[in-house]
């Protein structure tokens, strides 16, 4: 009943006029952005977040907004799979397989009907075990020590390594260079200058928000600009095809289990949406043996499998997030460091003192995926019409947002011209297969990861045993063994084909 | 080969990272770790990752053509050239005609490119300091 209560004061928060409005807004604009062929969730908040820092939003409408257009656009990623056989980024690749072959065939209303409900069921579903489990967790959390701390940051790493990317190494490094770049900045400890370079924007540490648009934002527009072609692309018609009721009873035990799978695979630090549909797609097909040849020719199952978990993964993934301080996603890494920015610790005290937070959030979800729901069936033409906007026009307003972000938060060109160079790198590191979301979760987590170790290792006077001194921590030792051994073991007895079949799509 | 280069940088960065942690000045510490400490750990991580991928690198997969070279190489310079007078020209100096060079980088006709990138450019301006109240700059050379 507590949890009722909870969940009451959070629409009290959600149905306040701002709110509501921003949740609409948030879930339009996120549809909007994952719609576009190129441009996917993860940069959709990172454009969003400085203007939503500078216009002095409350914390809590912030991330209702934020959020918004991130659940909202795992949406608006079907529609351009869909119709243009473009996914909007690798969360979205699974649902191309079975939903291209299906507009292609003439029923395009139909793949967008049929994904459409699976979204929302996923979401929904995910959002009923989250309201049951982040109150749990965070009272598990809550007996969380500095050393308990430590050791769930490495166990997070090791999921993220052994799961997320093309190579464990290659997301390692990247992992280690945010963690770098974390330690920039003044020594809260002694006050000790550290990798400053003598410049004084350094001095209080490296800006969240510029690593973020600098590596994410600026180096998108350079991937766009190398793959662009001189052709528009040709969306298939959508017709006058829709879901029917036997549809949906075909697929209600796909969707149930794509709804598990995804959220609990969205649960698990460092692994998102993209992990969550390949998985559920995976297990669909194998459950539907001997019926499994429409598999990637328009079979509905093979679409709402992905779509349901995908978004399960994206409620999912908030979980670690609220409760703990641990994102589970590259995007939930970014709305992390975007509470940190409003000095708001996300952790198992946050359902306690900030209520209005953690539930005002919860609430706000329920209520985006009701307006997601309306907004993708009778709306749908709407977004399809969008599509076709041209590169030309969209890039200058994505560049313009861009740089507008970054110079309100100071100010100060410095932090333009520093954008430019992780732009730079940042399109490096994708050029050369490194995934970027673990350089942002270690740039978050860093701070959080030392100051625990060192408290960790004051306690015990520089003894490191202290990281293994109870269940808990030996658990999570545990628990990273395995993650680091049983992908290994996996595809030992699999045998090499599927799996590497699935880092190739995930790769790119 | 490109992943042999940039471990060699990586390489070089965690040797740097050591060398600069080591020059730290700690006047006072209280506790047994102090800020050396971590960055060592993660000089030593990267080091031992670097040379493990320096061992096996992947295969090149990126061979851009000239003409992709040179669209890049412009649109860094744009780049860099707005970063430059975003704030000494203003917004709506800067916008338009990056913008507008922008807009004809992806295919659009040169004077089409210019009208949509000088509207844009105006609109938002207005849409971004009245409406959202943002710190946009009007221009250093204009007294702003």
């Amino acid at each position: 009943m507590e949890v009722l209560s909870a969940l009451a004061t959070g629409f009290s928060v959600a149905f306040t006029p701002l709110n509501l409005f921003l949740v609409l807004f948030g879930c339009f604009t996120g549809t909007l952005i994952g719609s576009l062929p190129g441009i996917g969730p993860i940069n959709g908040v990172a454009i969003l977040l400085p203007l939503a820092y500078s216009i002095g939003l409350p914390p809590e409408s912030a991330l209702i907004l934020l959020a918004g257009v991130y659940y909202g656009a795992e949406y608006g990623g079907r529609i351009s799979s869909i119709l243009l056989n473009v996914p909007g980024d690798a969360g979205a690749i699974m649902t191309t397989l079975d939903g291209y072959p299906m507009s292609k065939r003439g029923e395009g209303g139909r793949a967008l009907a049929i994904s459409a409900v699976s979204s929302f069921a996923g979401s929904m579903g995910a959002l009923l075990m989250m309201v049951i489990m982040a109150p749990l967790l965070s009272e598990l959390a809550i007996r969380f020590g500095p050393t308990e701390y430590v050791m769930l940051m490495v166990f997070a790493f090791t999921c993220l390594a052994t799961m997320v990317g093309s190579r464990p190494i290659k997301t390692l490094i990247g992992t280690l260079i945010g963690l770098v770049l974390a330690t920039v900045g003044v020594d809260s400890g002694t006050g000790v200058l550290r990798f400053t370079m003598d410049i004084p924007n350094f001095f209080d540490g490296v800006d969240f928000l510029v690593v973020v648009i600098g590596v994410f934002a600026i180096s998108e527009v350079l991937v766009l600009l190398e793959q662009w072609v001189n052709n528009d692309l040709k969306v298939t018609p959508v017709g006058k095809s829709f879901v029917t009721f036997a549809d949906i009873v075909k697929v209600r035990w796909v969707i149930l289990r794509a709804t598990v799978i995804g959220f609990f695979i969205g649960v698990l630090p460092g692994t998102g949406a993209s992990i969550a549909s390949a998985v559920a797609y995976g297990t669909e097909k194998r459950m539907a043996e001997g019926d499994s040849d429409e598999f990637g020719k328009g079979d509905i199952r093979g679409l709402a499998a992905p779509e349901a978990a995908n978004n399960a993964s994206a409620a999912g993934a908030m979980v670690p997030m609220l409760t703990l301080g641990i994102p589970g996603s590259g995007t939930t890494a970014i709305l992390l460091g975007a509470l940190l920015m409003f000095n708001i610790t996300p952790g198992p005290l946050l359902f306690e003192q900030k209520p209005e937070i953690a539930w005002g959030l919860i609430a706000s979800m329920f209520l985006g995926n009701i307006a997601l729901l309306v907004l993708n069936l009778p709306l749908i033409g709407v977004f399809v019409r969008l599509l076709s906007i041209r590169q030309s026009y969209l890039i200058p307003v994505i560049v313009m947002l861009t740089f507008v972000g970054i110079y309100s938060i100071h100010g100060d060109s410095f932090d333009l011209f520093f954008m430019v160079i992780l732009g730079i790198f940042g399109f490096i590191l994708r050029k050369l297969h490194f995934s970027l979301a673990p350089v942002i979760l270690g740039l978050v987590l860093g701070e959080v990861l030392e100051e625990n170790l060192r408290r960790s290792l004051s306690m015990s006077g520089g003894d490191w045993s202290i990281l293994l001194n109870g269940n808990i921590t030996i658990g999570l030792a545990i628990a990273s063994v395995l993650a680091l051994v049983l992908p290994f073991l996996l595809k030992r007895i699999k045998g090499k084909g599927r799996t590497a079949q699935l880092q190739a799509e995930l790769d790119d | 080969m490109y992943d042999r280069i940039f471990a060699g940088a990586l390489l070089l960065l965690s040797g740097l990272i050591a060398w600069a942690a080591a020059q730290f000045d700690v006047p006072f510490q209280y506790e047994p770790l102090g800020p050396k400490a971590f960055p060592y750990i993660l000089s030593a991580l990267l080091a031992v990752a670097a040379v493990w991928l320096m061992i096996r690198p992947s295969a090149d997969g990126w061979k851009p053509t000239k003409e992709v070279v040179l669209r890049l190489g412009g649109a860094l310079v744009l780049m860099y050239g707005y970063a430059f007078i975003y704030e000494p020209l203003g917004f709506i100096i800067a916008t338009a005609v990056v913008g507008g060079v922008f807009s004809w980088l992806f295919g659009e006709k040169p004077i089409k490119a210019g009208v949509y990138a000088l509207v844009m450019s105006v609109v938002s301006f207005f849409l971004l300091t009245d409406l959202l109240q943002l710190n946009v700059p009007v221009g250093t050379v204009f007294g702003g």
